[in-house]
């Protein structure tokens, strides 16, 4: 898989959550990217995805700043 | 045609560009030629103690055809009495008392010294003082030059020591061969300096002979390293100059030196915050003349912008010059090859591939001929194939817009911290 193609995983696999109203809730950075966990709207669901493209971590990190905007 | 003059903290010129300290403002011959073939000021080679030099001072490093790409020399300050080379300042001065003259000076890091060298030049009727913290080589060896230009408790000093004397304007030459300039350059601020001026020569050695193993240059069978210049060292320069453009405790002119060798080139400088800027390798290499392109290219230039005084452009890039955490991440660009300019080398599909990110594919159309295309969903914008290609307007580097808004890394950075703080403990 190129690089684009699993960014564009990564990016499909963020929208999914933040498209049925997840917020992030945590981002662990690493050697081999970043963990970044997802807290359901009900607030007792979290899920986590690893994200390791560059292209994958700059787009959840924008999508932090405009979820820390609108708090 | 716009006015070129300037005035650096003080010291009046007709345009930018000065001879820097060295070997061709060596005598009142040689800067009475170069006003008269037009530099608006010279700083003269530095006045100190008389020294003695050793024969075979200079080398130079020619590049894929260029000659002195880099130059490098082992020479040291002025090697003439004090009071020759004071006649010839006065004498220069009076035939030529618009154009600035500015005494470079070089003594031991002790206060009488600094007094008496100062009231000595000053009395010939100089525009301008520079204090020589620079010269790598030689002097160092010393107590002067760099050695005293790389502690910035020195440079204050010394600095001091010559304000509390001097009636003219002070500039400090400050040296290359220090991890962050900046510190002292806020020494000399401290210290009283009303400009300073950089860079100095960086610490070189040019070379080693393949068949008689000795050093280039070599003085009968020994070298020691020596001070390099010219064209190579302009980016380094270039940076130093804007460091210091931006820093905000130091609010002082800067005269701009290092590797500048045409009008572009002083543009540069003065765009990143010089107010003047200082020239020697390219005078070396082409003689005096040069400055005749110099001033015309510079007034044309100003002339096509609609700008009306040089000084108009001085700082004007430095706010567009920042820190790395302050770039905007979610800016993109990626190549665009055009194949109507293209003459497919492969230079750029090598390149890429062996040492970049593997993005240029080499095709074939349906006539059987031979065509490169950049997978742009793959291209960084490292922009190396667009330097390594061989033909202008054969690559461009585009803009592509993001969807995604400005984020800098340290907003980035700022984002996780909140959202760690805000960060909602959930068990599974």
């Amino acid at each position: 898989m190129s690089e684009y193609q699993q960014f564009q995983d990564e990016r499909d696999k963020i929208d999914f959550f933040i498209g049925k109203g997840y917020r992030i809730n945590g981002v662990n950075e690493h050697l081999n990217g970043a963990t970044v966990d997802f807290l359901h709207p009900n607030g007792n669901v979290t899920e986590t995805l690893l994200i390791g493209t560059a292209n994958g971590r700059k787009y959840f990190s924008s999508l932090l700043i405009k979820q820390n905007q609108g708090k | 045609m716009a006015d070129l003059r300037i005035n650096l903290a003080g010291i009046k010129s007709p345009n930018p560009f000065w001879l820097a300290s060295a070997p061709p403002t060596n005598s009142g011959y040689q800067v009475q030629r170069a006003f008269e073939a037009g530099w608006g000021g010279a700083v003269w080679k530095t006045l100190g103690d008389p020294i003695l030099n050793v024969s075979s001072r200079f080398a130079a490093i020619s590049f894929n055809g260029q000659r002195v790409a880099g130059f490098n020399n082992i020479e040291l300050i002025t090697d003439r009495p004090l009071e020759v080379n004071l006649k010839e300042i006065y004498e220069t001065k009076k035939r030529f008392p618009n154009h600035a003259i500015i005494a470079s000076l070089m003594v031991e890091p002790k206060q009488e010294k600094w007094h008496e060298i100062v009231k000595r030049v000053e009395d010939v009727g100089v525009d301008g003082l520079e204090l020589n913290f620079g010269c790598p080589h030689g002097m160092a060896e010393r107590g002067m030059g760099s050695a005293s230009g790389q502690v910035p408790a020195l440079v204050e000093r010394q600095t001091y020591w010559v304000k509390e004397v001097a009636k003219t304007p002070v500039i400090v030459k400050l040296t290359p061969n220090i991890t962050d300039i900046t510190a002292t350059a806020e020494a000399a601020c401290n210290g009283g300096a009303d400009a300073i001026s950089m860079i100095n020569t960086i610490n070189s050695l040019m070379g080693v002979d393949l068949d008689t193993w000795n050093t280039i240059p070599h003085v009968a069978g020994k070298g020691a390293h020596g001070g390099y210049c010219g064209p190579a060292v302009k980016p380094i320069a270039l940076n130093m100059v804007a460091e210091c453009a931006r820093h905000p405790h130091i609010n002082v002119p800067i005269s701009g030196i290092g590797g500048i060798s045409n009008w572009q080139d002083a543009v540069e400088f003065m765009l990143m915050g010089a107010t003047g800027v200082q020239v020697c390798t390219a005078a070396m290499h082409h003689g005096f003349r040069i400055v005749e392109d110099m001033i015309e290219g510079l007034s044309n230039y100003l002339d096509s912008k609609g700008i009306s005084t040089v000084s108009e452009i001085i700082g004007k890039s430095v706010p567009k010059y920042s820190d790395w955490g302050n770039l905007d991440l979610n800016y993109n660009i990626v190549a665009k090859i055009n194949t109507d300019v293209c003459i497919n080398c492969n230079k750029c599909h090598i390149a890429c591939e062996d040492t970049s990110h593997q993005c240029i594919d080499m095709l074939t159309d349906t006539n059987g001929k031979s065509y490169l295309k950049v997978r742009e969903e793959d291209c960084v914008g490292c922009n190396l194939c667009s330097i390594v290609c061989p033909v202008d307007g054969a690559i461009d580097m585009i803009e592509v817009p993001s969807e995604l808004p400005v984020m800098t890394w340290n907003e980035r950075q700022a984002a996780l911290k909140v959202a760690a703080d805000c960060k909602v403990d959930v068990t599974k």
